[in-house]
């Protein structure tokens, strides 16, 4: 079992704008999954890190920075089963 | 806030070290049908017999290895082992619950009907023809979704199911024609086993033993192994010659080397398989380590030259080689065809208030592939795949919206995806 944390972060980028959102977002070590998605919302991030401290710096620091981003809900994982 | 030097997912592998792990899984898988089939070659052991001392020893260097792995250390203040890097569910070799156990019973008997079925095959074949023919089980887990689903196939499952079968049929061809004994093992017993091993397999790794741990692949892999060398012997007896207690001590020391390399790249291929799936998809994995199945004809070519008829009996006639190799495409191609049409979707649901926890539940149908209990807006998040976005219709978001607690459902289809 491992002890990080991990969060999705789901967000809502201007029109035009995904694919340099992309290219920042994969600058992150801490992103594990980026999907480029259709719907509510047009990228979601999974991210592993070692603790909430961890989360906040990235979000803040490093993800509402980026230009294009309108829109972010971060969401922590409580528990995750996968196959 | 804290440093990168204290961040342990800040040291995520590459991209090279999942293309080195997928690949390296494929590599392993021809490695250990080459042991084999040099070892059959070589010293003109029967085939059960080997696959007999074979079996055993693998089950043996498994042992040592799953033991060797449950050493522990001590990582940034926690008690870990050594095989936690390689499965992060694994602790220490151990008895597994008794549901876990008899699904791993249930696999462990049929793939001792598929291996001697293949170590039947590996007397009379060469490793570009074994490793084709292993991957026929796609077919049947195919067709058992289907049939299970009562569902009616896509376009895509038909032309994979086509290509393998016709690429299957290829590569058995002979210059008299069909080697029917061989196809019959090959459509029968050895891929029909197989199929029920991957399911029952799946089942058991899905097994919660308890909250957030689950079987662990080592020892799956070495309980399950036991089962198959049990049902495998129990099965050969009737195949064994008379003087099959003699012949096994006279081949035991020469062959030793040979099979503990089969036994470890088996068991190498098994855990860089299951370390690839933790850091990519399911069908980049397959796709990637199917490339197995076109190491087989470089190998049995390149170690014929070096030990003449040591690597299985070759085709000299150059059409027979082009009918293997149009066989080896054919099967390449239904592989990556049906790993590359999956179409992949997030799904994020919110429950009505005083609802219990839903995760189990939504983890059982068939299809997602990882499921989260989230804080916040929303109160869980599915990653969910299926062949077409029609299925991913039917098939998975129905079954979700039948859940009477689901308030509301939003499925965000992925067009791309990083990791």
């Amino acid at each position: 079992m491992t002890e990080s944390i991990m969060a999705y972060i789901l967000m809502e980028i201007e029109i035009g704008l995904t694919d340099e959102v992309v290219e920042q977002l994969r600058q992150i070590d801490q992103a594990i999954r980026i999907s480029v998605t259709t719907g509510g919302y047009d990228i979601v991030m999974l991210l592993e890190v070692a603790n909430l401290e961890e989360l906040y710096d990235i979000t803040v620091h490093r993800v509402h920075v980026i230009k294009g981003i309108k829109e972010t809900q971060t969401a922590v994982v409580e528990k995750m089963i996968a196959v | 806030m804290s440093s990168v030097s204290q961040r342990p997912v800040s040291r995520r592998p590459s991209a090279t070290v999942f293309y080195t792990l997928a690949i390296g899984s494929g590599v392993m898988r021809t490695l250990s049908v080459v042991f084999d089939i040099a070892a059959i070659n070589t010293t003109e052991v029967n085939p059960i017999i080997y696959g007999f001392l074979a079996q055993w020893v693998s089950f043996l260097v498994s042992i040592i290895l799953v033991a060797s792995l449950s050493i522990r250390r001590t990582v940034n203040g926690r008690r870990q082992s050594l095989g936690y890097d390689l499965d992060p569910d694994f602790d220490r070799l151990r008895i597994l619950p008794k549901k876990p156990m008899i699904y791993l019973v249930i696999a462990g008997f049929f793939a001792g009907i598929s291996t001697l079925s293949y170590y039947i095959l590996t007397g009379a074949a060469n490793a570009s023809s074994m490793l084709p023919y292993g991957q026929l089980v796609i077919i049947y887990l195919l067709l058992g979704d289907l049939v299970a689903e009562k569902d009616t196939p896509t376009i895509v499952e038909i032309q994979s199911i086509v290509s393998i079968l016709f690429g299957v049929l290829l590569i058995g061809s002979t210059p008299s024609g069909f080697d029917i004994g061989a196809l019959l093992i090959v459509l029968g017993p050895m891929n029909v086993s197989s199929a029920f091993v991957t399911y029952y397999q799946r089942k058991t790794k899905r097994y919660e033993i308890r909250p957030g741990l689950r079987v662990d692949s080592l020892n799956m892999r070495l309980w399950s192994l036991l089962v198959l060398n049990s049902v495998m012997s129990l099965l050969m007896i009737p195949f064994m010659p008379t003087n099959a207690v003699e012949l096994m001590i006279d081949y035991f020391v020469p062959l030793f080397w040979m099979m503990v390399g089969s036994g470890a790249t088996t068991f190498l291929a098994l855990v860089m398989y299951a370390r690839a799936l933790g850091k990519g998809s399911m069908s980049i994995v397959n796709s990637l380590s199917a490339v197995s199945v076109v190491l087989g004809v470089p190998v049995t070519l390149i170690g014929n030259l070096i030990i003449p008829g040591g690597f299985g009996v070759i085709q000299t006639d150059p059409f027979m080689w082009i009918l293997t190799l149009l066989g080896i495409i054919l099967v390449m191609i239904g592989i990556l065809a049906l790993q590359a049409s999956d179409v992949k979707s997030i799904v994020i649901i919110k429950v009505k208030p005083h609802t219990g926890d839903l995760l189990p539940q939504l983890f059982d149908i068939k299809g997602v592939e990882r499921a989260s209990a989230l804080a916040g807006t929303h109160d869980y998040l599915l990653t969910i795949k299926s062949r077409t976005l029609a299925k991913t219709n039917s098939m998975i978001l129905k079954r979700i919206q039948k859940i009477p607690q689901i308030e509301h459902i939003e499925t965000l289809v992925v067009l791309r995806e990083y990791r």
